[in-house]
């Protein structure tokens, strides 16, 4: 019983410190973060490194896997997954690209992944400043797109998005647990 | 109840909150407990920062709202901002000093976007994407909205400085762990409220 009554001393200690008071939020637990293309923008912007103009920047939420096996299980294959947590995963373009041959205007999108054994089918939609994927609507889709994935040797354990830059632009690069995943953004 | 059960009755209670948290739940209490995880293992694609972002929206819980279809109009603005930890340390005075700038969060500079035209202090400011940034004084801070942005908050080109805002603070009772950006509802507006440590200022902005 004493060990339990320490670790639970332990935890409401940790509550009281990191709880915020006034209504004002705690930090969170999947916290968000930001990608840009070209990666790291903003710092070469200061550094007077940046050769080109801003192309796109993703903003998410980033799940742990907390030792959980995610695809398959905690993300079943086959259903819309937010591909984040909390606020809808936001990717927007400053310009405007294709994906998979097909003209998708600048602007801001929300983005959903249904995740199968061997792909995800990535999901751009126009359903912005939304929750996750718990009111999805299909009809507001402008692109789906099946793209293959790969398998990782190490685990990643946060959900993690960068780009990469390729021959035709770049791609959005989503990795988590042992599943990575490319889409490919051409900017001519 | 034994002191034991009162004491154990919390933990259980933060544990099935934060269980909650984990599955699909949209709510987010405030009152949750702090498990940002510093990646120990290391991350080749992005690591998790120290200084996590978050985002505020007005009206607020905007996006929970509109999942709830409790909402039809579109957002009014939303702040994207970075959260540095007090971490035992004096903020205001010390780690930031009086009468220099202050990115107003970490790593990139803290942006706010407005849907729709707003006025601070009877001055219009046009929808779009702002910088904004501080100068903490002792009595004071100066808000400043600016133009520059996509931008790291250590170097704000102050040059595409847009306007200026002299707002009051007032000490806090208690001191806030994480710097904190919300909007909170007022006559014709919203203020953003901003604490940190034990300091708060709010910028009236008006619709």
């Amino acid at each position: 019983m004493k060990p339990f009554i320490l670790a639970s001393l332990l935890l409401t200690s940790f509550f009281f410190c990191d709880a915020q008071t006034d209504n004002l939020p705690a930090l969170d637990k999947s916290p968000m973060d930001m990608s840009y293309f070209p990666n790291n923008y903003p710092v070469l912007k200061i550094q007077d490194k940046a050769t080109e103009p801003v192309l796109a920047r993703v903003i998410y939420s980033r799940p742990q896997k907390n030792g959980r096996v995610i695809f398959g299980d905690l993300v079943e294959y086959g259903k819309v997954w937010r591909m984040g947590a909390n606020e809808a995963t936001e990717i927007e373009f400053y310009k405007n690209v294709k994906i998979d041959g097909k003209k998708i205007t600048k602007g801001r999108y929300t983005l959903y992944a249904i995740p199968a054994q061997d792909n995800w089918t990535i999901i751009l939609n126009k359903d912005i400043d939304t929750w996750g994927a718990f009111k999805y609507d299909a009809q507001k889709d402008v692109i789906r797109t099946t793209v293959p994935i790969e398998k990782l040797n190490e685990a990643v354990e946060a959900l993690s998005m960068t780009f990469e830059k390729t021959d035709y632009g770049c791609s959005l690069v989503v990795a988590w647990d042992n599943v990575k995943a490319r889409l490919p953004i051409s900017i001519k | 109840m034994g002191t034991a059960a009162k004491t154990i009755l919390p933990a259980i209670l933060l544990f099935s909150c934060a269980s909650k948290n984990e599955t699909n739940s949209p709510d987010r209490s405030s009152q949750k407990q702090d498990t940002t995880i510093v990646a120990t293992t290391p991350n080749p694609y992005a690591v998790v920062d120290l200084s996590p972002m978050d985002m505020s929206y007005f009206p607020v819980d905007y996006s929970k709202r509109k999942m709830a279809h409790d909402i039809s109009t579109p957002p009014v603005m939303r702040v994207i901002y970075s959260r540095p930890h007090r971490q035992g340390r004096v903020i205001f005075g010390s780690l930031l000093k009086y009468g220099e700038r202050w990115r107003l969060g970490a790593n990139e500079a803290t942006e706010i976007e407005l849907f729709q035209n707003v006025s601070i202090e009877n001055k219009k400011i046009n929808t779009g994407r702002y910088i904004i940034y501080c100068i903490p004084y002792e009595n004071k801070w100066t808000m400043i909205l600016n133009d520059d942005i996509y931008t790291w908050g250590l170097q704000i080109d102050s040059t595409k400085d847009l306007m200026k805002f002299d707002i009051p603070i007032k000490k806090t009772s208690v001191n806030f762990e994480y710097f904190t950006m919300v909007f909170q509802p007022i006559t014709n507006g919203a203020e953003l409220v901003m604490a940190w440590d034990d300091t708060e200022a709010r910028l009236p902005i008006n619709f």
